[in-house]
């Protein structure tokens, strides 16, 4: 994955084929589990209204990262370049994308028990599992390149 | 002709009316914003969300973030309830661990 041009109005990628087929393959898989609900406060025992508001809030964005997950791996986003795929995101696109990737590899990693190590090794794992490692990899991968190729 | 002195008018604010809301600020609750740490988020989409939310240049959002990753925790903000309420929905909807703590 390289970054071929970044502008005020956006980034242009090159992917691989394997790279663009594995980065809508993610976007797809979002969201990987149902909402669950977030704690406001660890010692505010008087926040039940806040934490109501603060779910409420993370539901309706995470329907609305939804919606964005469909148009962000829409067809005419990425056109063919020799064997490679060229890629376009708006800054508000990239920005979506990048918390569309980074919740994918957070509820992985709680499908996977919340590990305090999360370089798994998949054949220590239940089968079940292992495609919840290998997504939390591959968005990682991606979320790594998103951050790293933005010139500053 | 002199003409007759002529006074200001001046207003008294009736009863009820606040001039100085100062004290009262003062008084209000006020909240930590803070992140915890967590070994699942990558340290540079930490520094990137801190950036983005708090409007921080990259040096300020990278110590806190560090702070984050050596302490366990990093204070972001002290703010009245609705702004340390706004913060936390933000980093939330990024996926961070933040929470909003009373201050003693």
């Amino acid at each position: 994955m390289k970054l071929v041009k970044q502008t005020k109005i956006g980034f242009q990628y090159r992917l691989i084929p394997e790279e663009a087929y594995s980065l809508r393959f993610i976007v797809q898989q979002f969201p990987v589990t149902e909402f669950s609900a977030a704690k406001i406060s660890k010692t505010d025992l008087a926040s039940v209204e806040r934490e109501k508001l603060l779910n409420e809030a993370l539901a309706a964005h995470r329907e609305e990262l939804k919606l964005r997950a469909r148009n962000l791996i829409r067809s005419d986003r990425f056109r063919p370049s020799g064997k490679d795929q060229l890629y376009h995101l708006s800054p508000e696109g990239r920005e979506s994308m990048l918390q569309i990737l980074n919740d994918v590899r957070v509820e992985c990693w709680r499908m996977l028990g919340e590990p305090d190590n999360p370089d798994l090794n998949v054949f220590d794992l239940p089968p079940e599992k292992v495609k919840h490692c290998h997504l939390m990899h591959l968005a990682g991968y991606f979320e790594h390149h998103f951050l790293d190729l933005e010139k500053p | 002709m002199p003409m007759p002195p002529v006074t200001e008018p001046m207003t008294v604010p009736g009863p009820g009316v606040r001039q100085d809301t100062r004290s009262d600020d003062r008084l209000a609750p006020t909240y930590y914003v803070i992140c915890w740490n967590d070994p699942i988020n990558l340290m540079t989409y930490v520094t990137h969300v801190f950036m983005k939310i708090f409007g921080w240049e990259r040096q300020k959002a990278e110590k806190h973030m560090m702070e984050v990753h050596e302490k366990g925790k990093s204070v972001l903000a002290r703010e009245g309830a609705e702004k340390a309420e706004f913060y936390v929905h933000r980093l939330q909807s990024y996926k961070l661990q933040a929470t909003m703590e009373p201050a003693q």
